[in-house]
């Protein structure tokens, strides 16, 4: 019973860590944007996609493929960032909503016109199983853990530290004054997006081995998995992200292991809804800001 | 030059009686001149109408957008297939029965829920969602689950002694407009009611409408519950339409449909969701002729409603409307 | 030109764009002529679900080809229409109306999803249209048709009822296995046959559990595959969907499972992708098919080979499979019937006696296709079959 405890701990953890960098990313739009991004998931998928394509057509290794995946969902990201996301600011939120929910319609349905909708398998990655703490888990799920610790542990430090890291937590707090002040608010929004869908790229690309599976729709169930995270985590909220990931991820496991799988997809909504009628502001603020 | 702008005024100003007129004709007698498939895409808009017109009243009216329509418009097609299916109950019965359901529903849940703001109001109802698919799915007893219910009999009236059923298309429109006709005046009642003014007041600025004694929280709870029961009444012309109810209502393609009337339409409007619920479904069937590329369309023309009408269409329509009445577009 | 230049042209562009494709959409659509036999196809081809759709409609169109090549039906050639359902019954009775109304269609193959299907059946009945399906097992479908009422509906696709029974009876009665963990995929399909299996569970004197079922799209089975090694399951029951299949066998490789605990039941074991992603974990798994890529009959043989020459080396999986061969059914139908008449079609549907790639197919009184199931076992690598099992169904009295 211990051992099983343990073994769900683990992969509460790894899956966790997937989370964790998706959702960082989100709720970083979030802060300097206010738009829940229905479209962030997608990023993920091009990410994926991107990896499987130079894999498969140009025969490069993993690595290699990690590298031009970030970079061309960050170029992406770019484009989109440039023309929608960056006149988003100060808008309505109904616009916000529709947009992104145009572009992951776009996106997804791109995938499917691009690459067609047959299965598509990811080959590549570190899958060999090795031992740890006595419980088999494949060497990949290892490298995730560690690149979401590293991930954090940089963005941390670029939130504190760094001028653009300065502007992101001051335009998340107050757009008018950060105009004032001049900051340029729509470069700011637009870096921040584009940190953000790239780390929903590299997630995409570094969970693709164990995931295994790659078609066009994979990106809206990770949306919907991040966002009962985001707000757990208390929107615009890096620490907390992290935090809130490793709950739900670590709940999932216990659910899935303990329960039944069928019930594992509400367990993030169960959680979110408690959590809010205990602490409607978010675990980690005390006053609410959005 | 004024002399001609005079002309015109006086020229148009005749349009709007005419222009009502040909509308209603044209919604009356539709079925005589439209093939079954378009009296079908209009049948569907009629459909999606009633949780717009929901969602409308939240977002327009307490400005709280909330994703859990999908979520009761599911129960009320649940709750329509399955008193139909056991108890074999008229029409009128059930399409009451989902709108209460639905909205004695969302009371216990609205309570804590309207206690958030914002964007955790929002992400709690899509948990409705996901909790009410989870439900539907583990439920076997009740919802058979995923097998479905199938074979939902279409709707009936019994009068006395007297008893029909509405089988074809046409028919069905006729029942589904009589169904929206009377939810869009419940609205407009809604609206200009008293209650609807200090719902205004809330939107506008809620400190302040707070402040003056307006009770918000009740308000914003009394709305969550009607809009529920618009969803659950759409949910009910729903399934005795399509005949089929399954835990698939709960995915977000519904949610993400009526989000999309309602915000592609115009906020807070009546003329704009009537609209929006046309146009979206007219689109999403005329990019058929494209089935390769018809999402990616259907999405590019989001992106380009955002940013040509930032308004929803409502803008759009005012102009249109006053200028049949001979003002200024 | 500055990036800014390029925006204001943007949305033009993107109008230009959509209204070309429409236009160009226009155009193939209205290439059918007076004289061809329209067949629709209702499958979902975009959204997340695409990956399914994908396959059946390639499969009808090569089958179309071949037909029209050969000459078509009495000198009349085959055009399809296809309807995007995106698995979801609004969408799919949307593109049925259509294809009923616009494209004139007499013929309907549909859908995956068995939501959808049940939804069409109402639709065809009314327009005398026939709806042959080729892919959806939700057993609701036959048991309201034929004698069970939808005079217009077909199944050319197997229930699960006869696929559980012969796994379990392979499984209790070769393998000896009296406990199984459940595993399966959350929909009708799944859970549909998990209550078959559940139904037969006394007379193979063995018993469930465990009992997960598992979300489409889902990635993560190390927490559930945990709970099944410690819980003394012998064999995992799983009806699942093809792409999610090598993710649990990588995963029973992960977690220590692979090679003790086997797969029995049904989710493309045999592919050959699937299996290479992880051979240790599906030796030894059991499935029944209707059909697979490896069945070695000359025709079976000949569609793997044209599919693969057709579409870049794919391997076609049992949709596309079932699709092509449903084409095909309806074009011998027609050519018994000596007509294309959808009445005369659909009441010679009832008599023919059809050779599959699989073996003869006939039609049961509720319009159910008695099509043979093929056992196999996963022996070093690759699929070893075990026998083909023809079972009727046993429908409830109401």
């Amino acid at each position: 019973m211990l051992n099983l405890l343990g073994e769900q701990l683990l992969n509460g953890i790894v899956t966790g860590s997937v989370y964790a960098i998706v959702a960082v990313g989100m709720t970083m739009t979030f802060g300097v944007l206010r738009v829940i991004n229905f479209a962030h998931g997608e990023y993920f998928m091009v990410g994926t996609f991107a990896s499987w394509f130079v894999i498969e057509k140009f025969d490069l290794g993993y690595p290699q493929s990690v590298v031009f995946a970030v970079a061309l969902t960050a170029l992406l990201a770019i484009v989109v960032g440039y023309f929608l996301m960056r006149k988003m600011v100060g808008a309505p939120f109904e616009n916000g909503v529709l947009a992104t929910l145009g572009v992951s319609l776009i996106l997804q349905n791109l995938a499917v016109a691009l690459f067609g909708g047959s299965y598509k398998f990811f080959n590549g990655g570190y899958i060999e199983p090795v031992e740890l703490f006595g419980y088999g888990l494949a060497q990949q799920r290892i490298l995730i853990v560690i690149v979401c610790v590293l991930v954090f542990i940089g963005l941390d430090l670029m939130v504190t530290y760094s001028r653009m890291g300065k502007s992101m937590r001051a335009v998340s707090q107050n757009i008018e004054c950060c105009e004032i002040v001049g900051i340029d608010v729509q470069s700011v929004v637009l870096w921040t997006f584009v940190i953000g869908a790239s780390l929903a790229g590299l997630s995409g690309v570094l969970t693709a081995p164990v995931n295994v599976s790659v078609y066009g729709g994979m990106g809206e169930l990770i949306t919907f998995k991040t966002l009962p995270i985001i707000i757990m985590g208390g929107l615009g909220n890096v620490r907390g992200t992290l935090i809130a990931a490793m709950i739900l991820g670590i709940a999932e496991s216990f659910v899935a292991g303990f329960i039944g799988l069928q019930f594992r997809d509400s367990v993030g909504f169960v959680t979110l809804i408690l959590m809010l009628m205990w602490r409607p502001h978010g675990l980690f603020s005390l006053q609410s800001r959005f | 030059m004024s002399q001609l702008q005079e002309t015109q005024q006086t020229w148009r100003s005749g349009l709007r009686l005419p222009a009502i007129i040909l509308m209603a004709g044209l919604v009356l007698f539709a079925p005589a001149f439209v093939g079954s498939y378009s009296l079908h895409a209009v049948v569907i808009a009629m459909i999606f109408l009633l949780p717009a017109l929901g969602l409308n009243l939240l977002v327009g009216y307490t400005g709280l957008l909330s994703l859990a329509q999908g979520a009761f418009f599911g129960v009320g097609a649940y709750a329509s297939a399955l008193l139909s299916i056991h108890f074999n109950t008229p029409f009128y019965v059930n399409v009451v029965s989902a709108g209460l359901i639905s909205g004695a529903l969302a009371l216990p849940l609205g309570i804590p829920a309207l206690r958030l703001r914002a964007t955790s109001f929002v992400m709690c109802t899509l948990g409705f969602i996901v909790i009410g698919q989870a439900i539907s799915k583990n439920w076997i007893s009740l919802t058979r689950g995923d097998m479905g219910l199938s074979s939902v009999p279409k709707p009936y009236f019994a009068l006395g002694p007297w008893s029909f059923s509405v089988v074809s298309t046409a028919a069905y429109y006729y029942l589904a407009l009589a169904v929206a006709g009377l939810a869009i005046l419940a609205f407009y009642l809604i609206v200009r009611s008293p209650a609807g003014r200090n719902m205004i007041a809330i939107r506008e600025n809620e400190t302040l409408a707070e402040a003056v004694g307006i009770p918000t929280w009740t308000y914003k709870l009394i709305v969550f519950v009607l809009s529920a029961i618009f969803a659950g009444v759409g949910g009910s012309l729903y399934v005795h339409y399509l005949t089929v109810v399954s835990p698939l209502t709960f995915q977000m393609y519904y949610t993400t449909t009526i989000l999309i009337i309602v915000l592609g339409g115009g906020v807070g409007t009546i003329s704009g969701v009537v609209f929006g619920s046309i146009l979206f479904v007219a689109l999403s069937e005329f990019l058929r002729v494209a089935p390769e590329i018809r999402m990616i369309a259907y999405g590019i023309c989001l992106l380009l409603i955002v940013f040509k009408f930032p308004k929803g269409f409502a803008p759009v329509i005012d102009k249109v409307w006053s200028a049949l009445g001979g003002q200024r577009a | 030109m500055t990036l800014s230049g390029m925006f204001k042209g943007f949305p033009l562009k993107a109008a230009a764009l959509c209204a070309l494709a429409l236009t160009g959409g226009f155009l193939s659509q209205a290439q059918a002529q007076d004289g061809d036999i329209r067949l629709g196809i209702v499958s979902p081809n975009t959204g997340s679900n695409a990956r399914y759709g994908s396959f059946a409609l390639r499969g009808a169109q090569l089958a179309v080809e071949e037909i029209n090549s050969a000459g078509g039906i009495n000198g009349k050639k085959i055009k399809i229409f296809s309807g995007d359902s995106q698995c979801t019954p609004v969408e799919g009775v949307s593109a049925t109306q259509r294809l009923i109304q616009e494209d004139k269609v007499g013929f309907i193959i549909g859908d995956i999803c068995s939501s959808v299907t049940l939804a069409m059946q109402p639709i065809v009945e009314n327009a005398k249209v026939l709806l042959v399906n080729a892919a959806s097992s939700n057993p609701a479908i036959t048991y309201k048709a034929g004698v069970g009422g939808f005079k217009w509906t077909y199944r050319n696709y197997p229930t699960d009822e006869v696929r559980s029974l012969v796994v379990l009876d392979y499984a209790t009665k070769q393998k000896n296995f009296t406990k199984f963990a459940v595993l399966s995929v959350d929909s009708d399909y799944g859970r549909g046959a998990i209550n078959f299996t559940k139904k037969y569970l006394e007379r193979f004197k063995s018993e469930i559990i465990s009992e997960d079922y598992y979300k489409d799209g889902e990635v993560d089975f190390r927490s559930v595959l945990a709970k099944i090694k410690n819980s003394g399951a012998q064999a995992i029951i799983m009806y699942g969907l093809a792409d999610t299949t090598p993710i649990i066998a990588r995963q029973m490789v992960e977690t220590g499972l692979a090679g003790k605990i086997p797969l029995i039941g049904n989710g493309e074991f045999n592919a050959p992708a699937t299996i290479k992603a992880a051979p240790t974990a599906l030796n030894g798994a059991i499935e029944a098919a209707a059909w697979l890529p490896g069945w070695d009959t000359p025709r079976s043989k000949e569609f793997v080979k044209k599919f693969e020459t057709a579409y870049k080396g794919e391997t076609p999986n049992n949709h596309a499979y079932s699709h092509w061969e449903t084409v095909h059914l309806i074009a011998a139908t027609m050519k018994a019937a000596n007509s294309t008449d959808g009445e005369k079609v659909r009441d010679a549907m009832a008599k023919i006696k059809f050779d599959s790639a699989v073996g003869p197919i006939t039609f049961d009184d509720h319009n159910q296709a008695l099509v043979p199931m093929i056992l196999l076992e996963i022996e070093g690598g690759a699929p070893s079959i075990k026998g083909a099992f023809v079972g009727s169904i046993d429908y409830p009295k109401n």
